[in-house]
């Protein structure tokens, strides 16, 4: 009987377990199986591919203006950093400069959004973590950049604050508003350190949060991990220390060093007083003038790409104008890259932890599964031919800017990495293809 | 009021689909259930997912066609009675994302959620604000409460 027993013991289970497409600890429909030895998980694929809309489908050929606005549809969190960097795009092919009040309102909200996109993942972690307290703190304290976001831009969730030659004239900051603002950053302030100091003093969630999840700095370069996960590793990689919109204002850029779960709630913890710190600039030092330049003249440009950091990573934007019109969108959001990484985060951790691991980049499925390809159903093989060029295009664009190191090995197999976990077709969504 | 519905009125469980809209209605619905400072929990109103638990389904989005099977799933999962909410205008007439360029009807959307599942209140907005969703969910109740 005992040997029996022993025998029995030492058997390893080999199972699947698959969450999803829709599933309780996410938000957002998306299927992870998870391929787990004795609890522990030993490879993890994560399928995209279930919210796909073909926004640049719906781009191509809309009026310049009309186009950007859509852009906001994206993503609802990070809204207004796709209408930015839509107009940025614009503005470097019409060759627009803006006034210098407007590229201030556009930091504050950008770095508003910031803030209420860096509570929501602490507010979602904490949720995932079974902290429904903490959850509703951080959910009390993002009120506070929403309530802002409404004043300046009318609406809690799409503002649409830029436009092509400077920002809406309902945003404009008068007294009362900056007053406001003023306000509201001591308000986060000061909850985001009762906050952390809390959070921190747990033992309970020190302990469950502590080396789970890891993601060493030479995967996440290989991984093309980007923005605060990448950050959260120990590379000190920020886009807005090199962005000419963000030349007068003084931040530092903050850096983890394990690249964890905990790394990262941390990074995002650690963040919050940093936009603090550039909204406290920007309010402070905001220049007069009008806010939007409109004299500006259409004419037909090529190619024209544009590279911000967003709350999530680098945002990527490219489109053509052609009378006028949008030609051949292409969109790269961040979560792209880290949600491919985070299938490497899932391995060797508990099953438990899984769902956490891949929380921990801040993963938007929503904007992730935007793009759209047309197959040409006579000729399936050039259809397959131009879908590599497109990648190889993107990655290509990556290594021109010089800001992002490294990004054409890892970009194209991430692509690649995600594609072959897929089913047949997400593996189509997620590489735009328009020019079929 | 029989027992049944005094008991129904004061554990009224939502449950939260997400069928592919831009992630701003969600957001809100959780904000407005989880943040103290809408909070519907003190209006005994929960969040929960699982559909077996649930009393009104929130169905937020165009519907994408991956989504349509899952969507369909959930509502016969949920016992009756049971009340739908569709919250945003997506999920009220498709939002941007149904109609390219005014007439071409996209074919990845499937929605509006009227064309799958019967829709019981409609909450406009894009996105929805959080007092908008407590309203519509009240508007629903009476189905549940009324109902046996």
């Amino acid at each position: 009987m005992t040997e029996e027993k022993k025998s029995k013991k030492q058997e390893v289970i080999e199972t699947e377990v698959a969450l999803g497409t829709v599933h309780p600890a996410a938000l957002e429909p998306y299927r992870v199986r998870l391929f787990v030895e004795d609890e522990i998980v030993k490879d993890a694929e994560i399928t995209i591919g279930v919210n796909h809309r073909g926004i640049e489908r719906i781009m191509e050929g809309l009026p310049v203006e009309k186009a950007n606005a859509l852009t906001e549809k994206v993503c609802g969190i990070c809204s207004n950093a796709h209408i930015w960097n839509s107009v940025l795009v614009a503005e470097k092919g019409l060759q627009i400069e803006i006034p210098e009040r407007a590229n201030y309102i556009r930091i504050i909200t950008e770095e508003l959004e910031r803030l209420h996109s860096h509570f929501l993942y602490l507010a979602h972690g904490s949720e995932v973590l079974g902290q429904e307290t903490f959850s509703m703190r951080a959910f009390y304290l993002r009120e506070t950049a929403m309530e802002l976001l409404r004043m300046i831009g009318g609406n809690r969730v799409q503002y649409g604050v830029s436009i092509i030659g400077g920002v809406r004239p309902r945003c404009e900051l008068n007294e009362m508003r900056i007053q406001k603002i003023a306000e509201g950053m001591e308000t986060i302030e000061e909850g985001l350190l009762k906050f952390a100091d809390r959070f921190v003093s747990d033992p309970m969630i020190m302990s469950r949060i502590t080396g789970v999840g890891q993601i060493s700095k030479k995967d996440a370069k290989r991984l093309e991990v980007t923005g605060p996960s990448l950050r959260a590793t120990g590379v000190a990689q920020d886009l807005r220390t090199t962005m000419k919109e963000y030349e007068p204002f003084d931040f530092d850029v903050i850096t983890q060093d394990d690249g964890d779960v905990k790394s990262n709630i941390l990074m995002r913890a650690l963040e919050i007083p940093e936009s603090v710190k550039i909204i406290r600039q920007a309010i402070k030092n905001i220049p007069e003038g009008p806010i939007v330049d409109r004299s500006w003249e259409m004419f037909d440009c090529d190619m024209i790409q544009s590279y911000i950091e967003v709350p999530r990573g680098t945002l990527y934007h490219s489109y053509g104008i052609e009378d006028g019109r949008l030609r051949g969108s292409i969109i790269r959001t961040p979560s792209m890259s880290n949600i491919g990484a985070m299938q490497y985060a899932c391995i060797g951790n508990h099953v438990t932890d899984a769902q956490l691991c891949i929380v921990q980049c801040d993963p938007c499925f929503t904007c992730t599964d935007r793009a759209i390809e047309i197959i040409d159903s006579n000729s399936s093989n050039s259809s397959n031919n131009s879908n590599n060029t497109n990648i190889i295009n993107i990655s290509n664009s990556s290594t021109n800017n010089s800001n992002i190191n490294g990004n054409s090995n890892g970009n194209e197999s991430n692509i690649a990495n995600i594609n072959g976990s897929s089913n047949n077709n997400a593996i189509n969504d997620n590489i735009s293809n328009i020019s079929n | 009021m029989s027992l049944k519905s005094f008991s129904r009125a004061r554990a009224v469980h939502l449950m939260l689909v997400y069928t592919g809209g831009c992630n701003g209605c969600d957001i809100e619905i959780v904000n407005c259930v989880l943040s103290p400072k809408f909070d519907a929990e003190q209006y005994k109103v929960f969040l929960t997912w699982n559909p077996r638990e649930a009393d009104v389904l929130v169905v937020t989005g165009p519907v994408t066609r991956f989504n349509e099977e899952p969507l369909k799933k959930i509502y016969e999962a949920i016992p009756e009675p049971k009340a739908v909410v569709a919250a945003g205008a997506c999920a009220l007439m498709g939002g941007v994302y149904k109609n390219i360029h005014g007439d071409i009807p996209s074919e990845e959307i499937m929605g509006p959620v009227e064309n799958i599942i019967p829709v019981d209140a409609k909450v406009p907005g894009c996105a929805v604000r959080p007092q908008d969703i407590l309203s519509g969910v009240v508007a629903a109740l009476p189905k549940l409460l009324n109902a046996d």
